[in-house]
């Protein structure tokens, strides 16, 4: 049987749209160059940047920076913890559809 | 939160999930210029062969027939080098990872199909007397699995790669039961002509600013 939905299980960090955007993508590729992301987000690189440094600071996702050519290359990457408050989040929002409503998010 | 909200967020992360896999780095001056290579292969072959029919090599020498079969390997080869030269420009140009998911996806669609055609192109040219009928069914092969490979490209894809494959199909199809004496228009139509108009309707989409 479903557990009801707490709102610890809604994690503030990716419920704000375009973190969860960002974790969506991640959660599907191995990993994504910050021209990518931004392209397959529609969002603008100040917004891309802000939201992806919280994601980072909350461990979420790891930011790899190279060159490429001679040319700065930022690539992401979702870490084990992203993963699992990913998975979390989405058996949140599956026991609301299951059960008809829960809380809203904690924030952190 | 409500269950329109779950379930409005749960479509959200679908829509996304899916963009962010599709391959989208479709290479589309390589495609105008691979079916310009056809093209330039099939007018070099209908001067070879004298006929539209591919089956006439088995009336050339063995040397012109060493010769017809490099002319097309080397045809395949530069159609490949360039794909994968203008690909990684492309993916340099946007930032995109070139050793990644788009090259894994792209060899995990195409390479299969081809390796079959390959295999059945060896077998029905090598006996030591090949038969007119199997050389007839290369081109129409070729085309068919082509056409598989890149349907199944489209799947990683936006909708136009996966168009390109129904036709090849289709077109295929008809060139095995119905026109396999005519080889090189066959080959010319869908290699050649139908890259080009792919390949110039991709860049048309990418000017105006379609993913």
């Amino acid at each position: 049987m479903n557990q009801p939905v707490r709102p610890d299980d809604f994690d503030a960090v990716i419920h704000e749209r375009v973190r969860l955007a960002i974790v969506a993508a991640l959660a599907a590729t191995p990993e994504m160059g910050f021209t990518e992301l931004k392209a397959a987000l529609a969002v603008t690189d100040g917004n891309l940047s802000a939201h992806a440094r919280a994601l980072e600071e909350a461990g979420y996702i790891a930011v790899r920076k190279t060159f490429r050519e001679r040319k700065p290359h930022t690539a992401l990457r979702l870490t084990r913890s992203g993963r699992e408050a990913f998975v979390r989040y989405l058996d949140a929002l599956r026991r609301i559809v299951e059960q008809g409503a829960g809380p809203g998010p904690t924030t952190r | 939160m409500e269950r329109e909200e779950a379930l409005a967020r749960i479509a959200e992360i679908q829509r996304v999930m899916e963009r962010a896999t599709r391959y989208t780095l479709l290479p589309g001056g390589a495609a105008v210029a691979g079916g310009g290579l056809v093209l330039i292969g099939c007018a070099v072959s209908y001067g070879m062969l004298q006929s539209l029919d591919f089956a006439e090599m088995l009336r050339l020498s063995v040397a012109q027939q060493v010769a017809f079969c490099l002319l097309w390997l080397a045809i395949g080869v530069a159609g490949i080098a360039i794909e994968f030269v203008v690909t990684t420009r492309a993916a340099r140009r946007e930032g995109l990872s070139t050793g990644g998911r788009s090259t894994r996806a792209a060899l995990v669609s195409l390479s299969p199909s081809v390796l079959v055609a390959m295999l059945l192109t060896y077998k029905f040219l090598v006996p030591l007397e090949p038969r007119t009928e199997e050389v007839q069914y290369i081109v129409p092969l070729w085309m068919m699995l082509y056409g598989v490979g890149v349907f199944s490209l489209g799947q990683f894809s936006i909708r136009p790669p996966r168009l390109l494959g129904l036709v090849f199909i289709v077109a295929g199809a008809l060139a095995l039961l119905h026109f396999q004496e005519y080889g090189v228009v066959t080959a010319a139509l869908s290699f050649g002509l139908l890259h080009i108009l792919f390949g110039l309707y991709v860049i048309a989409m990418r000017r105006r600013g379609a993913p």
